[in-house]
């Protein structure tokens, strides 16, 4: 215990000592236990105050120092410096806060002096248990990390980059520039913000020390000053360095969107550069949120591409990207189900673009202008691959092995090719000459078809295997009916829908009755109905448990079935058949109620008791669902997996089934399912397949797998530019005209007529170009460089570095929040960005003024303080405004013959060559008002003053109320915090000051530094500045890092958990107490131990300790004990 | 009990809730001078020893100042304190005392006026709960280490 205490109680001029009788306090002290002297000085932290310090300890051999003067945040430094230099170990300090807490804080003298006293005694006790602490030193990592690359962030990156050492420059912007890269001039000397800023931001692109990283953010921060580490989030930007910014992409980009750098008053492409001078200088794609309609698609055909273009009459290469991707692209523009429309997000606005028809159109087109596409030269590799089955699945597969060169067969059981596609459906939905079409193209890419090629028979496994093939593909589909499981199915005349299906397609003779029912809800009914009203049935009714909500067939295939004249009995059911000596099949049938819904989602049928019937049909065709061929198992495939469901079994990632070199998808696996999800599981295959041969492991694949994706509601919007679906105008959807019904029943005409040029235009430009970027691959075809790459993906790197600035800027208010100034109601009322773009040259007018009619403004209104000054926004003053509203009132009096009027509350001119710059604008004839404007309002209401605005306001130099006519409105909006400014404080692990920009660690002294060693903060995040104050507080931050650097290592607090190993009973409570996992269980000793290195000195653990065998250095019990007990004297 | 000018004892976290009170001086906001701070690193330092101690020692109340939820310097201090703080007042309670004597804050570097609405509303609410008389416990005494 020290017993030699000296205590110093300091005025602080007037500060401490108007309220607090420190000779009192002094007096006080001199009596407490161990003190062997007490003194009071006008300034304790001066020169004079710290030498009676040093004086003190040597000639009353201190071993123990309490200093009473400010917060220890201001001036503990100091002091434990002066204890060192008089000899004392610099823990041996203690500091008693009587300023901010004490005098600052209350007026009556004599409980502030109590008060100052318990303060003073509390220190006084505490120091007497201090014990000698020796600091630790860490290594500084001399990399730095800037982020935000506006003008402060440019400015403290070269700074530092000049002394040779590494700095990480983020920028979440696809350029560096920041808010100043879209200024016309600057304030007051009026220089042209690009031409002195991107000199600046050129030479960050040559340092070779700087690493640029843009679109990027940071993640996370870990770690302390002198080793951060940090993960940097990096968008993908889709060009890469290889774009020489020869703007072709954007020539034949088809999506235009408002452009952000241009404030919105002008229109950009998908793919895009910042502005002209922007740095990097590489294109960049905006891709937002994926397009659902591309995502939903189980092969990723690039839907909203091929919208795009056909929007832009471009319908040739509309049709190219379709064949890109897509092995069948004209039985999916006639037969896929489309996912892609159920999730098209015009769904909120009105109804889905007509996808399926977009394509349909874009095939037919091409086909009608006799544009034929030859496959690509492939290089031929020898291994050979079999597929079993030449349905949707099997072809996909069969395409992809084909375009990477493999030698692939394609097995069929029946004399023609196409499984489900030729015998399925039925030729009015999907004309045979264009199946054929599809086939003779793969056909050209090398794929050798072998029909009448029954799997199981001389085609097994084994023999293939033998025959040299490497990998099989089993897609042999389902078809075989399911049976209704009812008395007398087996009768004559009944049967099953695939079958009759399958008989009327490959031409084999088959009854059809007069009188036919089919049962069952689904497509292949629909399909089977209608095809017997073709082959001559008179009448046809389709049998179906549920209502039409449940059908599972397509709504317009059900549509059309009515049209024709089918009729559809709905909650019904037939229990048994029983074919009478006339032939006919008497059916009996059952009503059905719903119940409640069953596993998959629809309502359970319930059969209602005693409602039997019976229905007279000569034919019944039940088309309830199909299977797998049973015998595929039997055969050949003895070895093969069989699910549940007579399905079979594969992995569902790889589509491995249990055999190796063996892998099946389609139908066969899914159960009935559809073309295109058939499609997406021969390519996933195709790609299995590939990996398998080339001896890669089954991971990481890269085809498609459709996700479960989150319905949004109308309160979304497609992109960050569009507005929300519910204030979308409303569109009609584009309707496909028909085969009149009595035409289309006499044969097998194509039902569905196609669109029109016109008609598929009018219905593309419904598309909302959702996510920005379509994926139409046009820029990827005419870039030359081969610079874009759509596939690039979103990066984390992880960087280390010792020091961070934060250069994050500031946000412009958002006036429309402040109704009575028009902004964003009125038109030509306009913010202090708007206004400034509007002045550039490389604006969205190429600086000229106009008003939204196109002329030029008669009058101009300049209204100063929007948002800021304003006890309803933001208190604060934001010190640029009333020097660029000058500016604004030179440069319009420079370019038009506009009368211009200020509207001021203070006129603010305190930098250099500020005020001369207020009374050269004034002798340029600006009107200047002193007075707050009360609002904006339109003029009148006839189409002559259409446009014109009235200021309202008061002039207070007068004391007169005006009103003021004006074209043209600018406002001088607010600096604000950043939106994500509370995010980034928290990763940072900074302070915000009440105002909402970052705290720095001392308003006067420290304005760069934070509270948290390592953090600085440079520019309008840490308050409204102009340009000047932004680049010296950067510079002065980047001079305060070099210091650090140039030091090599920094002193960190000794303040640390440390265990006593006698004490701690092995309990484990604090292991999982600690947020950096620095305590850890010493199996063999059964107690824990400390890694100090990762210590921070929190005192959970210390809290935490049941045996109080943890000791919390600078923090110990004991020291805490006592300064309670001196704090309630 | 007219005059009764209640004794409260503040543990402030040193990154947030001191830093607020340091705020609060150089705003120069006004507060009643009875709760006197006692800087501790984080809320999670403060040993529930301490504020037994702190009652045991003539303290009518206790304070315990943190970081928000979500804002501690080093993570969740703060969630410790808070959990400590609640068995605290259970317990307190039991030993007849009003738990109200024992109060946890979230106090940021910037919400000076937070903090002397705090210090003034705690003054009122303890002083109208009078002395804290702990005659009733056996002298309390903690062990020093
Ligand atoms: S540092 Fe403030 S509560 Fe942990």
């Amino acid at each position: 215990m020290n017993n030699r205490i000296g205590v110093f109680i300091c005025h602080c001029g007037v500060n401490i000592s108007t309220t607090v009788d420190v000779e009192e306090v002094t007096e006080f002290a001199s009596k407490q236990p161990n003190v062997v002297v007490a003194r009071n000085y006008k300034f304790m932290c001066s020169e004079p105050g710290q030498a009676m310090i040093q004086k003190d300890i040597g000639e009353n051999h201190l071993d123990a120092v309490v200093v009473a003067a400010c917060s220890p945040q201001m001036h503990e430094l100091t002091f434990r410096n002066a204890c060192e230099e008089g000899g004392i170990n610099r823990y041996l300090f203690q500091m008693s806060n009587i300023r901010e807490h004490c005098s600052w804080i209350h007026d009556k003298k004599t409980a502030a002096t109590q008060k100052a006293e318990a303060l003073v005694n509390a220190a006084i006790r505490r120091v007497a248990w201090h014990e000698p602490l020796e600091p630790t030193f860490s290594e500084v990592n001399p990399a730095t990390l800037i982020v935000g690359a506006g003008i402060a962030g440019i400015q403290a990156a070269l700074e530092i980059a000049e002394s040779g050492n590494p700095v990480y420059l983020v920028e979440k912007e696809s350029t560096i520039g920041g808010k100043m890269a879209k200024f016309d001039k600057t304030f007051p000397t009026l220089d042209c913000a690009a031409c002195i800023l991107t000199p600046k931001m050129v030479s960050i692109s040559h340092r070779k020390n700087i690493h640029l990283m843009t679109m990027a953010h940071v993640e996370k921060v870990d770690g302390f000053i002198g080793n951060f580490k940090v993960t940097v989030r990096k968008k993908a930007r889709y060009v890469n360095e290889k774009c020489t910014s020869c703007n072709d992409c954007v020539d034949v980009c088809p999506v235009k969107v408002p452009h952000y750098f241009d404030e919105y008053h002008s229109e950009r492409t998908a793919i895009h550069k910042a502005f002209p001078q922007a740095v990097p200088n590489t294109y960049v794609i905006d891709k937002q949120e994926k397009p659902p309609c591309i995502e939903a698609c189980p092969i990723r055909q690039e839907a909203a591409g091929y919208v795009a273009l056909i929007r832009e009459r471009r319908f040739k290469e509309a049709a190219e990207l379709i064949r890109l991707r897509n092995p069948l692209p004209v039985v999916c523009g006639r037969v896929c189900y489309h996912p892609c429309e159920t999730e098209c997000n015009r769904d909120y606005v009105e109804k889905p673009i007509a996808i399926q028809y977009l394509k349909r159109f874009a095939l037919d087109w091409a086909r009608e202008q006799g544009e034929s596409i030859e496959p690509p030269k492939i290089e031929r590799r020898a291994e050979k691959v079999a597929v079993i089955g030449s349905g949707p699945a099997g072809l996909t597969c069969a395409h992809d092995l084909a375009a990477k060169g493999y030698d692939v067969a394609v097995f069929e059981k029946l004399s023609e090719l196409g499984g489900m596609l030729r015998v399925g459906i039925p030729a009015y939905r999907l004309p045979r000459h264009l199946l054929k079409e599809e086939l003779d193209y793969l056909k050209k890419l090398g794929i050798t078809f072998k029909m009448n090629a029954e799997f199981g028979k001389k085609i097994t496994i084994n023999r293939l295997k033998e025959e040299g093939y490497q990998a099989i593909f089993l897609a042999a589909g389902a078809h075989a009916g399911v049976t209704l499981d009812i008395l007398g199915e087996g009768s004559e005349g009944v049967i099953s829908g695939v079958d009759y299906l399958r008989r009327v397609n490959l031409g084999i003779e088959s009854h059809t009755g007069r009188n036919v029912a089919v049962i069952g809800g689904g497509n292949t009914a629909m399909d089977a109905a209608r095809t017997a009203l073709r082959e001559g049935a008179e009448k046809v009714t389709i049998l179906y448990r549920r209502t039409r909500a449940e059908m599972p067939a397509a709504p317009h295939e059900v549509d059309d079935a009515e049209e024709e004249g089918i009729r559809i009995h709905y909650l019904i059911a037939p229990t048994a058949i029983a074919r009478g000596p006339d032939g006919k099949l008497d059916v009996t049938c059952i009503n059905i109620e719903l119940g409640e819904p069953d596993a998959s989602g629809r309502r359970r049928p319930i059969p209602i008791k005693g409602s039997e019937h019976v229905l007279e049909f000569d034919m019944v065709i039940p088309a309830i669902s199909q299977n797998p061929d049973p015998k595929l198992f039997s055969n050949g495939g003895d070895q093969l997996k069989k699910s549940r469901w007579g399905t079979i079994e594969v992995d569902e990632e790889s589509l491995k089934t249990n055999i190796d070199g063996v892998f099946s998808g389609g139908d066969v696996v899914l159960g009935p399912s559809t073309v295109i999800a058939s499609m997406g599981a021969g390519r996933r295959a195709a790609e299995s397949i590939d990996k398998c041969i080339n001896g890669q492991p089954l991971e990481n694949f890269q085809t498609h797998m459709p996700k479960e994706r989150i319905a949004r509601g109308e309160d979304f919007r497609p992109h960050s530019y569009a507005p929300m679906f519910k204030d979308i105008p409303k569109s009609d959807r584009v309707g496909m005209r028909k085969l009149p019904a009595h035409a289309r029943v006499k044969g097998y005409d194509e039902v569905e007529l196609g669109f029109s040029e016109e008609e598929a235009v009018r219905e593309a430009s419904r598309c909302l170009n959702c996510g920005v970027c379509v994926e139409c691959l046009a820029c990827v075809k005419t870039c030359q460089p081969e610079a874009i790459d759509h596939r690039m993906q979103n990066e984390l790197v992880d960087i280390e570095v010792g020091q961070i600035l934060l250069a994050t800027g500031y946000d412009l208010f958002d006036a429309s929040h402040a109704a009575q100034f028009g902004y964003g109601k009125l038109d030509n009322v306009l913010s202090s960005l708007e206004f400034e773009r509007m002045l550039s040259s490389t604006g969205p007018t190429g600086g000229k003024l106009l008003c939204k009619n196109g002329k030029e403004p008669r009058a101009i209104g300049i209204i100063h303080c929007i948002g800021s000054r304003d006890e309803n926004y933001h208190k604060y003053c934001s010190r640029v405004c009333c020097m660029y509203a000058l500016k604004f009132a030179h440069l319009v009096k420079d370019r038009t013959d506009a009368e211009v009027y200020q509207f001021y509350i203070d006129m603010r001119a305190y930098g250099k060559g500020f005020e001369e710059f207020y009374n050269r604008v004034l002798m340029e004839a600006a009107t200047v008002i002193r007075g707050k404007v009360a609002e904006v309002v339109p003029s009148g209401p006839t189409l002559k003053e259409q446009g014109h605005l009235v200021i309202r306001c008061e002039d207070t130099l007068v004391s007169k109320f005006r009103e003021i006519p004006v074209d043209m409105v600018v406002l001088c909006n607010a600096i604000e915090p950043t939106a994500d400014s509370e995010d980034i404080r928290r990763l940072f692990s900074i302070s915000r000051s009440p105002d909402g920009f970052y705290l720095e660690r001392h308003p006067k002294l420290d304005p760069t530094a934070t509270m948290t060693d390592g953090i600085y903060i440079a520019g309008c995040c840490q308050g409204p500045k102009d340009i000047p104050d932004t680049v010296s507080q950067a510079a002065g931050a980047a001079a305060r890092m070099l210091a650090i650097i140039a030091k090599g290592k920094v002193e960190l607090d000794p303040i640390r958990a440390e265990i006593q190993e006698e004490l701690c009973s092995g309990c484990r409570i604090c292991n999982s107490l600690c947020p950096y996992f620095a305590i850890d269980f010493d199996a063999e000793k059964k107690i824990s131990i400390i890694n100090t290195a990762l210590c921070k000195g929190c005192g959970t653990c210390v809290a935490a300790c049941p045996a109080a065998a943890i000791t919390g250095k600078g923090f110990t019990n004991n020291q805490i004990f006592a300064e309670i007990e001196g704090m309630l004297v | 009990m007219s005059g009764f000018e209640p004794k409260i004892l503040a543990f402030l976290c040193n990154w947030c809730s001191y830093s607020g009170a340091d705020l609060a001086g150089v705003s120069r906001l006004k507060m009643p001078p009875n709760v006197r701070p006692i800087r501790v690193m984080c809320s999670g330092r403060v040993d529930p020893a301490f504020v037994l101690k702190a009652f045991a020692s003539g303290a009518d109340g206790v304070l315990i100042g943190g970081c928000h939820p979500g804002d501690c310097h080093y993570a969740e201090g703060n969630y410790k304190a808070l959990r400590r703080a609640l068995f605290l007042q259970r317990m307190l309670e039991l030993q007849g005392v009003d738990p109200r004597r024992l109060r946890i804050e979230w106090i940021s570097a910037s919400e000076a006026d937070r903090y002397a609405g705090v210090v003034a509303d705690m003054t009122e609410i303890v002083r109208a709960l009078g002395p804290l008389n702990l005659d009733r416990w056996e002298k309390v005494r903690i062990r020093k280490r």
